[in-house]
């Protein structure tokens, strides 16, 4: 058989498998089946990880190859870690009252031997001009220091 | 033609896809059913065919159908609707495919069976009163099968939409971003592949 002869039918054979169709009930339905897909969708809240996994195993994003994906995502995440976790020690002042000043904010207990959560008595008192005042610790440093934000504590 | 007629040849044809994307961004949600109906049956085609799954394509469907609508006010009417939901089809798919692949390995022919190869839906009368015919024909599907499943996502995906359901190179070009020449080129090497490994069948 000739090639053109060869060509027409596998053309004829590709067209059988217009047939692998589940039929026109499955189409009648499908709408319906559709509304119920969505209304699950809805009700199922997808945790917030569930995005951030997708991101790095899609093989493509948005056109972005995969490498570069997780690239970008490496980097921000050891920014932040850097962030985090960095020392403080080069813009802190030691005061003379045992308090620490940094310029994220003011350390409360930084010895080993002092209680790194409980917060000055004084402190309390200077917050917001003597008013009841929630103050919320910043970070805890891996020595166990726990800082304030400075315009609450001063 | 009056505007009389005109109007009255729309009303034959209803709305254009465009206006019912219109009417659905206003909030009528009857008109992206309306959509689904349109669409639904090629969409399963193309799914179907690369994905060689009849549930697989059912969950597909339904997530591209989902996907379009949430994506429907990003859609800026550059392409036709028809062009970007096949694009949205086809993209998804094809994360599908190497999702699929990374689970299981690359599928080996000698792993498929027949029990796992989607049949035909003959239509009845076939059935009926021809059980050789029907029974020559499922062999034939299966050997078809393995042979699309051979070729690349690519390859498969310009079979289908070229072959199986009939469309042209420009619009083929246009729903997977490429190059008429590229559509060519692939449906020239897809052919080549495929009349390799059914050659006894296209001989009979």
């Amino acid at each position: 058989m000739s090639q053109p002869e060869d060509f027409q039918s596998l053309q004829k054979l590709l067209q059988l498998k217009r047939l692998e169709t589940p039929g026109q009930e499955y189409f009648e339905r499908f709408v319906d089946a559709f509304h119920r897909y969505q209304r699950q969708e809805i009700l199922r809240e997808e945790p917030w990880y569930a995005k951030i996994v997708d991101v790095l195993f899609e093989p493509w994003v948005a056109g972005i190859p995969r490498l570069a994906t997780v690239g970008g995502a490496m980097a921000c995440l050891m920014a932040g870690m850097a962030l985090m976790f960095g020392p403080i020690g080069a813009s802190s002042i030691q005061l003379t009252d045992g308090k620490v000043t940094h310029a994220r904010g003011v350390m409360v207990a930084s010895g080993q031997n002092q209680d790194s959560a409980r917060i000055q008595p004084e402190l309390i008192d200077t917050a917001a001009g003597g008013e009841v005042t929630e103050i919320r610790p910043l970070y805890v440093n891996g020595r166990g220091a726990v800082a304030y934000d400075s315009q609450l504590a001063f | 033609m009056s505007a009389d007629a005109t109007k009255e040849l729309d009303l034959e044809h209803g709305p254009t896809d465009e206006e019912l994307v219109a009417e659905t961004l206003k909030g009528n949600l009857g008109s992206y059913d309306e959509l689904i109906r349109r669409f639904q049956a090629r969409l399963y085609g193309v799914i179907y065919h690369l994905t060689s799954n009849h549930d697989d394509t059912n969950d597909m469907l339904m997530e591209v159908f989902d996907k379009a609508y949430r994506s429907l006010p990003t859609f800026r009417g550059q392409s036709s609707f028809y062009t970007w939901i096949y694009r949205i089809a086809i993209n998804r798919t094809f994360n599908f495919l190497d999702k699929r692949k990374r689970r299981q390995g690359a599928m080996s022919l000698n792993e498929i069976n027949e029990e796992g190869l989607p049949k035909f839906d003959f239509p009845d009368p076939i059935q009926r009163n021809n059980p050789s015919k029907s029974s020559m024909l499922n062999e034939l599907q299966n050997k078809l099968n393995e042979s699309m499943l051979q070729l690349s996502k690519e390859h498969r995906t310009v079979v289908t939409l070229f072959d199986i359901q009939g469309l042209a190179h420009a619009e083929i070009a246009k729903i997977m971003g490429c190059t008429e020449g590229t559509v060519r080129s692939r449906l020239h090497y897809a052919h080549k592949q495929l009349q390799k490994s059914l050659g006894i069948y296209l001989r009979r």
